[in-house]
């Protein structure tokens, strides 16, 4: 029945090779290789298999009698082959040899029978010669290929054997591959399964750009309904949807992302990336990474991993803090409320807006822009012309005005071409305002105590970025944080001003002029200019030809001190044109503190007539609970002058007395406050001595010099803090002979 | 401003006598303590008033203008006040106040009033 021939063996290996290449379903492919040989190379082919378990199983049965086939695969169910047994099949496996049974005698068969029935069977179909072949891959025996001759066909020989042998070789590399693609498939399968559930999206993408991956988180994320959709996206497409920037708002392109800096051999750290969706104006933070997958063959990277992590709410959120934090630092570093706003705008862009503009309602009633901020300077031109075009006034119903009247916040979004012509008040605004190209805008009052003192406009407009809740509640935050501000500022700064005028008139704007002496004086505040002191001095003429020197202390500070203060300094000088000597002077001051309400107004003063008389002065010096002014001589001894007097205001009656002295020339004269002598902690503090002892170096300085140089030495003992204002009146005699 | 030692004050009561003790400076942050103290019913129902000045450091012209006020109040309700002569800060600050006359010193707390 079986043909022979030697034009068989060269044949059936070209059709086995094709049928091995073509087809990849082990099963079939067994089927057809076991069909090939029957009935050119035998009456019954059987091709079985080493399962995982280790057992045998025959995957492929094919006869000349379609009967016999099934007959022997329902025996072989019932009675599988022992893998340890004599069966010949089970020997080569384990051998892994290929063996040629020319001759089986039925003794034989009995002989590896699995069972009498088994026997009876290949006796009963003239079992009669057979080739045994192992199936062996990569080292592995996988199975055996057998091909048996019934009844009276011919006998195998050995060139059969090795025909047999190297079919058997063949159809096992078949498997082999069959089954490494299986497994590789099911090893993507599960990849795809855990990669699709990942709640980070990802892509994967070969060296050229093109997607070959992506799970469905990226497809929701890059805004495609499918994975499928999107790895057929045309390559730098997918980019073109949105708009995406660094950390700091700067544009970044395709080449920038770190899987294109993979396969450009460069650094790729993971990039943090600002994504702005085009369409929507929704604002995205995400994290992108990628790792090479490397090509085995060439070591090339072949594919690069990109994951994109989204971690929008937590950058959001702390973008917020960070921003409040700074802008509560620019807030509270200045008084100057106009700079600090500026700051606060400029903090703003690009973190939270594309514009941010301030706008403040002044004490007349107008709506004035203090700041405004956008990186572009053309852009902020533009801001200008739209201000030249139209300053909104109070009363108009919509937008800044309406914020600042109401001290609620509006928050628009997807701002229409038509929203803006019904809000523009003329062409020019209209032009301008589209040129803006706002897409959403917040605008926040910005409340102080006394309700909202102005109001914070953001838009977005080049971003495209929504702006959404979170934004709207930090920005309410910024308003209420920059109201405080602008209210401490505006009330620091209406002190100053105050202070400034009051001081102004606590003190004389310039000194006359005593003919054969040289007046200087020096004042300092303690503290803060905004807290107006209590000491004064003054020079004035007092009669025909003497002059009268002025020194004194009003106790306390603020407004009440400061009206005392020229209360006493006035009192004086009208005293002194009404012809008063000094003591009626003090008098006329005591009785004028006494009409003032209670409170206990206490004031020091020192009084210093000089007259001007041959080659000296003339000095009658009258104290009313003041220090005693101090006497420098020539060579820088000095001594106090003075009697000690009642101070003014609170006990009476008062009494003071007029003391004579008299200064010659290069002597000098110096009047003080008790801050001078107070300044410093107790115990090491300047001191009446330590004054003195200072004078001493009067004879190498001018006046000038020389108020400077206590001065100093006072501030240096306060450490730059000063208990009490200083005050200092020095008079100095010429030597030059008298006009 | 510099913040010297804060002042305290300790209360006495000795029959018809209240004597506050003060401790630290007297100054623009230690007045208004002193003022506070100066006003209470305690002061007020006493006879005689004694501020002991032994432990006061340093007096300004704030501190000054409290301890005025008290001779001024106590003038007012018939009571008597006398002060003890305290640092010689505190001596020369009332010396060139010219008060001295007016307020009644005492050698201690306990001295009797001339």
């Amino acid at each position: 029945m079986t043909k022979p021939g030697s034009e068989v063996p060269r044949d059936l290996l070209i059709e086995a090779g094709a049928i091995l290449a073509s087809s990849l379903d082990p099963t079939t492919t067994m089927e057809q290789v076991a069909r090939l040989t029957v009935p050119r190379l035998a009456d019954l082919c059987v091709i079985d298999l080493r399962d995982e378990d280790g057992a045998i199983v025959d995957v492929a049965v094919v006869a000349t009698e379609e009967g016999l086939a099934r007959e022997l695969e329902e025996l072989r169910a019932r009675y599988p082959l022992d893998p340890a047994g004599e069966h010949p099949v089970a020997q080569v496996i384990r051998g892994g040899e290929p063996v040629l049974l020319a001759e089986m005698t039925d003794a034989l068969l009995r002989s590896f029978a699995q069972g009498s029935e088994h026997a009876r069977f290949m006796i009963e179909h003239g079992y009669r010669s057979a080739v045994v072949a192992p199936m062996v891959a990569r080292g592995r025996t996988l199975g055996a290929l057998s091909t048996l001759r019934l009844g009276e066909s011919e006998r195998y020989g050995t060139q059969e054997r090795d025909l047999v042998a190297e079919l058997a070789r063949r159809a096992a590399l078949a498997i082999d591959n069959a089954q490494l693609y299986s497994d590789l498939q099911r090893l993507e399968q599960r990849l795809e399964a855990v990669l699709a559930n990942l709640a980070e999206a990802i892509t994967v993408v070969d060296s050229r750009g093109q997607m070959v991956f992506a799970n469905q988180a990226a497809a929701d994320l890059l805004g495609f309904l499918t994975p499928g959709e999107l790895t057929r996206a045309h390559p730098g497409t997918v980019m073109t949807r949105f708009i995406v920037q660094d950390e700091h708002g700067r544009e970044l392109d395709l080449e920038s992302m770190p899987a294109r800096r993979l396969f450009r051999g460069e650094q790729h750290e993971p990039l943090l990336v600002r994504n702005i969706v085009r369409a929507t104006g929704e604002e995205r933070w995400l994290i992108v990474r990628s790792s090479p997958i490397p090509d085995p063959e060439n070591g090339r990277i072949g594919y690069a991993v990109n994951v994109f992590e989204n971690i929008t709410e937590v950058k959001r959120a702390q973008l917020g803090e960070s921003f409040m934090a700074e802008a509560s630092r620019a807030l509270a570093s200045s008084m100057d409320y106009g700079e600090t706003l500026q700051r606060v705008a400029r903090l703003a862009v690009p973190q939270i807006a594309d514009w941010c503009a301030v706008d403040l309602l002044n004490e007349r009633g107008t709506i004035e822009r203090v700041a405004v901020h956008h990186p572009d300077p053309r852009k902020l031109e533009l801001a200008a012309r739209i201000d030249r075009a139209h300053r909104p006034t109070l009363d108009e119903p919509e937008g800044v005005p309406e914020v600042i009247r109401t001290g609620e916040a509006r928050i628009f979004n997807d701002i229409q071409p038509e929203a803006l012509a019904a809000y523009a008040h003329n062409s020019e605004h209209l032009e301008l305002l589209s040129a803006i190209g706002a897409t959403a805008v917040i605008i926040v009052p910005m409340i102080g105590a006394t309700g909202a003192l102005g109001a914070i406009t953001l838009v977005s407009s080049e971003s495209m970025r929504r702006l959404t809740a979170a934004d709207l509640g930090v920005a309410e935050r910024l308003g209420r944080r920059a109201g405080t501000a602008v209210e401490n500022a505006r009330l620091y700064t209406e002190r100053i001003r105050i202070a400034h005028t009051l001081q102004r008139a606590l003190l004389p704007e310039s000194l006359p002029e005593v003919p054969g002496a040289e007046i200087e004086a020096r004042y300092c505040a303690a503290g803060e200019l905004n807290e107006v002191g209590g000491d004064f001095y003054d020079v004035f003429e007092h009669g025909e030809d003497s002059w009268m020197l002025v020194i004194g202390d009003v106790c306390g500070k603020g407004s009440r001190a400061a009206g005392v203060t020229a209360l006493a300094r006035h009192t004086l000088r009208t005293a002194s044109m009404g012809g008063q000597s000094a003591a009626e002077m003090l008098e006329t001051l005591h009785r004028a503190l006494r009409r003032q309400p209670p409170g206990a107004d206490l004031c020091t003063a020192c009084l210093v007539k000089v007259t001007p008389a041959s080659g000296r002065m003339r000095l009658t010096v009258t104290l009313a609970g003041h220090p005693p002014p101090v006497l420098i001589h020539a060579r820088g001894d000095a001594r106090q002058v003075g009697r000690p007097g009642t101070l003014l205001g609170v006990l009476d009656p008062i009494d003071v007395v007029e003391h004579e002295t008299e200064l010659r020339a290069g002597e000098t004269l110096l009047l003080y406050t008790d801050g001078i002598p107070e300044a410093g902690h107790s115990g090491e503090a300047l001191g009446e001595r330590g004054l003195i002892e200072l004078c001493r170096k009067a004879p190498q300085l001018t006046l000038a010099q020389l108020l400077e140089h206590i001065e100093h030495t006072a501030l240096e003992h306060a450490e730059g803090s000063l208990r009490d204002d200083l005050a200092l009146l020095g008079m100095r005699m010429c030597h030059s002979p008298l006009r | 401003m510099i913040v010297g030692e804060q002042l305290t004050i300790e209360v006495r009561q000795d029959d018809d006598r209240i004597v506050l003790t003060l401790h630290g400076e007297l100054d623009l942050l230690g007045a208004p303590r002193l003022r506070g103290e100066i006003e209470s019913h305690a002061v007020d129902a006493a006879d005689i008033v004694v501020l002991d000045l032994d432990d006061v450091q340093f007096i300004d012209s704030a501190g000054l203008r409290v301890v005025l006020a008290a001779h001024e109040r106590t003038v007012e309700r018939g009571q008597r006040l006398a002060l003890t002569p305290g640092s010689p800060q505190v001596q020369r600050l009332l010396s060139i106040a010219g008060v001295s006359g007016h307020l009644q010193t005492i050698a201690s707390a306990d001295a009797a009033l001339v």
